[in-house]
């Protein structure tokens, strides 16, 4: 067979291309999806209270991840600022998770409990109040925005669905849990979530 | 990971290579040497522009090779195939861990060295107050400002005003473990809305920023009633607790009547983040040296 055959011939071309492609795919990416590190929760790890998962869904909404990732590299200069590194076991309820590629602001990935609520309320009605040199743009409008109960209700059971552990009880009653809530509110039980399942280093 | 998946990919890996070098070596040998009207490719351009059906360049060919050859070495040196860890023995948590025992070997001693210094001494140590202010940067200007200034809420750290006590041992409790201020809501026990404006201005009559008329006075043994379990009965706080000084003039959230009506309706929270398990004992102790030596201006001046 010459190549003359293969490149005159669309359809023969696109099954080789596809084969050879392909390769990577299956040696790299399957064999992770059978990886008990990959694929079951680290220490610690829950699946998302439903006013955490609300402002899980307003931090994915509002491309936070342009600006901030969420994950600590293994480097020393990375663990000494943010904290332990990331772990594979430590995203599996995230969907999708929120590595990002870009930091224009901080890491986020162990945010929780490194500010006050205050704080955070603050920061995100003004920035520049608290970190004057700050680009970061404002969300106060998120304070006037009420959570959906019903949209997170059957978010809730989409992720029962795909497997991830909320109980019945947990579903019922989280139209509840979100009564009065803000996505202000929402946001910030969800920031300072972040990464509380590792800090001790000294 | 089960056994099976890394022999699958192990084996996957293998089996690739070595058909990416067949599949060069095989095509290397194709396609005419010669120049017969026959060999060539058949497009036409331009009417009379044709091309040769002739094999890739040399060169180009042994760029791929030496691809494959520099793959070989890295599966051999490097984990790669499925289980095998690699002739180097090296990993991504090893490397950290090495970075970071090469790093405390380094540094450790110094803030050992440091940590053992008597705090006021330590306070006025210009090498240690360089480990102090890039530990600060670090980690508490986000809330009390690149200046140490502060903002509403978050106090001021180049004043000698100690919300929660100025000794070494307070200073780096505050720093490790944190604090909670609570100042609970007052206004139902103020006795509503009047009751709680003559509070406003009987507690800024107790700093002197105005007169007490004759409905704040009379809040005095209300004061004494609800406000100096934290406050003391003549305003001037605990750092036990906390509470601030309320005859002075530094305010930490405002002097105006809308701060402290809030403060009052709302009550107030501060919280200060504990960073015991980033910093640890010893960088604690710099910190806490550091801080104490941002207000040693205003200290001598008193």
């Amino acid at each position: 067979m010459r190549h003359d055959t293969i490149e005159r011939s669309v359809n023969l071309m696109m099954v080789l291309i596809i084969l050879a492609v392909s390769i990577g795919g299956l040696v790299e990416l399957i064999p992770l999806m059978y990886s008990s590190e990959a694929n079951e929760p680290a220490e610690g790890i829950e699946v998302y209270s439903p006013i955490r998962l609300a402002g899980r869904d307003v931090y994915v909404r509002e491309g936070c991840y342009n600006c901030h990732s969420q994950m600590v590299r293994p480097f020393r200069s990375e663990t000494e600022r943010y904290g332990p590194y990331t772990t594979a076991g430590e995203t599996v309820y995230d969907r999708p998770f929120q590595f990002g590629s870009k930091r224009t602001g901080p890491d986020l990935a162990r945010v929780g409990g490194r500010y006050s609520d205050a704080w955070q309320r603050l920061h995100l009605q003004n920035p520049r109040a608290l970190v004057p040199e700050s680009t970061m743009p404002t969300y106060a409008w998120l304070e006037d925005r009420p959570v959906d109960p019903e949209l997170l209700t059957a978010k809730l059971e989409t992720l029962q669905f795909l497997g991830d552990p909320y109980t019945d009880e947990q579903i019922a009653s989280a139209a509840a849990e979100v009564e009065g809530v803000s996505e202000m509110d929402a946001l910030i039980a969800y920031l300072q979530g972040l990464g509380t399942n590792r800090r001790n280093r000294r | 990971m089960p056994a099976f998946w890394h022999w699958f990919i192990a084996i996957g890996t293998v089996v690739f290579i070595i058909w990416c070098a067949w599949l060069i070596s095989w095509s290397a040998k194709q396609g005419p040497q010669n120049v017969a009207d026959e060999d060539l490719v058949g497009h036409k351009w331009d009417g009379d522009l044709e091309e040769w059906n002739n094999p890739a360049p040399k060169w180009w060919l042994y760029l791929y090779f030496i691809t494959i050859i520099w793959g070989v070495g890295y599966l051999i040196a490097y984990p790669g195939l499925g289980a095998f860890e690699g002739a180097l023995d090296w990993s991504q948590h090893n490397q950290y861990e090495a970075e970071m025992a090469a790093a405390a070997e380094r540094y450790d001693p110094i803030y050992e060295d440091f940590a053992a210094m008597e705090f006021e001494e330590l306070s006025r140590h210009p090498e240690a107050n360089q480990l102090g202010a890039s530990l600060y940067a670090s980690y508490c200007t986000t809330c009390h400002g690149s200046d140490a200034r502060g903002a509403a809420g978050y106090p001021n750290l180049t004043d000698d005003d100690w919300l929660w006590g100025d000794s070494e041992a307070q200073i780096v409790s505050t720093i490790a473990n944190g604090r909670v201020a609570v100042m609970p809501a007052l206004a139902p026990a103020l006795g509503g809305d009047e009751g709680t404006a003559n509070m406003v201005r009987y507690v800024r009559s107790l700093s002197g920023i105005e007169e007490a008329d004759s409905g704040a006075a009379s809040m005095q043994p209300m004061f004494v009633a609800l406000c100096s379990a934290c406050h003391m009965a003549d305003g001037t706080g605990n750092p036990m607790l906390g509470a601030p000084n309320l005859t002075d003039d530094v305010w930490l959230y405002g002097s105006s009547s809308d701060a402290i009506m809030t403060a009052l309706v709302h009550g107030r929270n501060g919280v200060m983040p504990a960073h015991g398990d980033l910093l640890g004992t010893n960088r604690s102790k710099i910190l806490a040296a550091y801080v104490y030596n941002l207000s040693a201006a205003e200290r001598q001046a008193d």
